[in-house]
Parts: structure tokens; sequence; C-alpha cells
């Protein structure tokens, strides 16, 4: 099997042919920035209305395991970006450990979310299904629906993100160097890892100091 | 045997990233009034700049990727303003669902 990228029809240069797939995985960026942006928007609406609800909401969530996800995640994007690197160069062997090593970080993210969501289930923080708040508030109940509703949207993000390193990590595509497939995964989940960042202090550090 | 190419540059990145994590976190731990909202929006600003400048290659690449990601920025800044044109008058016209 040729470590070669074939020229698809509608090129003709390899590098044209790099640049339209660039191009086109950045137009589906831009509609899932479209697709979490009305979510973004939603929270900033509660929070004018509903400030001191927000803050006490989020004082429900875990400072702790909310930042140490944070480093798990920025930790995936470094192993993600040497991985592209380390196939471009031909060292296949490094690109599967470092894709393994993302699907593990990305793993470790979605298990310790899956922790908080239990603990915020104990907590009866789930709109709808189980709200049970000692401080029944509206905007407590809205802010842990746009918590759920964001973080449970990027969850589904990363799981599918997961599942495409993975099969990045045992395919072929590490033997071709030149080839966009993975770059192209990349970008996806550093998309992903973005999205949380700007999650992170929206759901866990309004107001800590109190 | 060779190492990775970038693997100093983007380590650099990584500790900055991780430094800016600890900037926001801690930051949130201080009253600092409106600065720790500011804190926190520069900071997740900067580090998804530096995660799309350096890993993403957005800025050293070819210039169409600006363009899409412009045009999706400027795109959920109308939706917000537009949105926003209910809370910015609701002293004129009170909402049902507004506590203020």
């Amino acid at each position: 099997m040729s470590s070669a990228v074939e020229l698809g029809e509608s090129y003709v240069a390899i590098e044209q042919q790099r640049q339209a797939q660039r191009a086109g995985l950045w137009v589906f960026l831009a509609t899932e920035v479209l697709f979490f942006g009305p979510l973004f928007l939603a929270y900033v609406q509660g929070r004018l209305y509903q400030h001191a609800a927000f803050v006490q909401g989020s004082h429900h969530t875990d400072l702790l395991l909310g930042s140490i996800n944070t480093a798990v995640l920025l930790t995936s994007s470094l192993t993600m970006a040497l991985a592209i690197e380390a196939a471009k160069a031909s060292m296949i062997r490094h690109a599967r450990w470092l894709l393994l090593g993302t699907a593990i970080l990305g793993t470790a993210f979605l298990a310790i979310k899956g922790a908080e969501y239990h603990h915020d289930w104990e907590e009866g923080l789930v709109p709808g299904l189980r709200f049970t708040s000692a401080e029944p508030s509206a905007g407590v109940e809205l802010f842990f629906w746009l918590y759920f509703a964001m973080t449970g949207v990027h969850a589904i993000h990363l799981f599918i993100a997961i599942g495409l390193v993975l099969w990045a990590a045992i395919s072929r595509v590490t033997r071709k160097p030149t080839s966009m497939r993975l770059p192209l995964i990349g970008l996806y989940w550093h998309f992903v890892d973005i999205i949380w960042v700007f999650l992170y202090p929206l759901l866990y550090l309004l107001e800590r100091y109190r | 045997m060779t190492a990775i190419p970038q693997l100093r540059s983007f380590i650099g990145v990584w500790l900055a990233l991780l430094a800016l994590l600890a900037l926001t976190a801690g930051s949130s731990l201080i009253p600092l009034g409106a600065w720790n909202n500011a804190i926190n929006l520069a900071v997740s600003v900067a580090k998804a700049a530096l995660v799309a400048i350096f890993f993403m290659d957005l800025w050293s690449g070819e210039p169409m990727p600006r363009v899409v990601l412009t045009v999706a920025i400027g795109m959920l800044a109308v939706l917000f303003a537009l949105s926003s044109s209910d809370f910015l008058v609701s002293k004129l016209a009170v909402a049902p669902w507004s506590n203020r």
C-alpha cells in the first residue's frame, strides 16, 4: 500500500486538495460555533436576569473536578497536536501512542464528568428528572438546565471525537504523512477543547470567593 | 532517536495553557468585582487563541479558515447583539420573568 495521498478528481494539486479539505472542516466548525452559540446566549440572558441564582447554582458545581478536567482536556490537545506532527514526520509508533494517550485523556474527562453528574443527581440538581434542591429557585433550575445542556452536548462531541481518534490510532492514516485525515480529526478535537475552555469559567467560577 | 518536530514549542504552549488555567481558577477565589468576569473572559479568549494559532494552524495556514471563522463569530455577535436588545430596554418594559 502506497503512503502517498490520492488526488481527488476535482483537484489539480495535492496542496489545493489539502486547502479545500481544511476549508471544508472549518466551515463545519463554523456551523458548530453557531450550534453552541445560542446556548451561550441563553446563558448570558439567564445570568443577566437571574445573576444571584446563577452564582448559587455555580457553587453547587465541583471546582476541583472542573479544573482537573480542564487541565485534562488541555493536555489532550497537546498530545493530539504532537501526534499529528509525529505522523507528518513518519514517526508512526509515536503517532499511535500519542493518539492512544489522547483518547485515554478524553475518556478520563468523560469519566470525571460522569462522576460529577452522579453527584448532581444525588444532590437533586437535575431539572425535569430530579430537582429537589434545598433552595428552590427557578433561576437555579435554569442554571442547571443550561449546565446539563451545554456539558451534555459537549460530552457527546467529545465522545465522537474519541471514536475518531481511536480509529486513527489503529488505522493506516498514521502511515500516510501527507494524509489530511489526521489533521482534520485534530481540528475537531481542538475545537471541542476550546468549547470547554469557554464553558469552564461560566459554569464553575462564579464568585467562588464567597 | 529523533524528537517529534515542534515538541519544545508545543510543550511551551501547553505550559502557557496550564498557567492561564491557574490564573483563571485562582483569580475566581479573590473578590475583584467586575474584574473576575473580565479575567475569566480574557483567559478563555487567550487559551482559545493559543490552541487555534499553534495547534490548529489558524494563523500560519492559508487565509480561508480565518475568513470562515471571522464570519461565524461575526454572525454570533449579531445574534447576541439583537437578542440582548430586550435586556438593554428592559428598564422601559420589564419582562414578566425578570426579578429586577
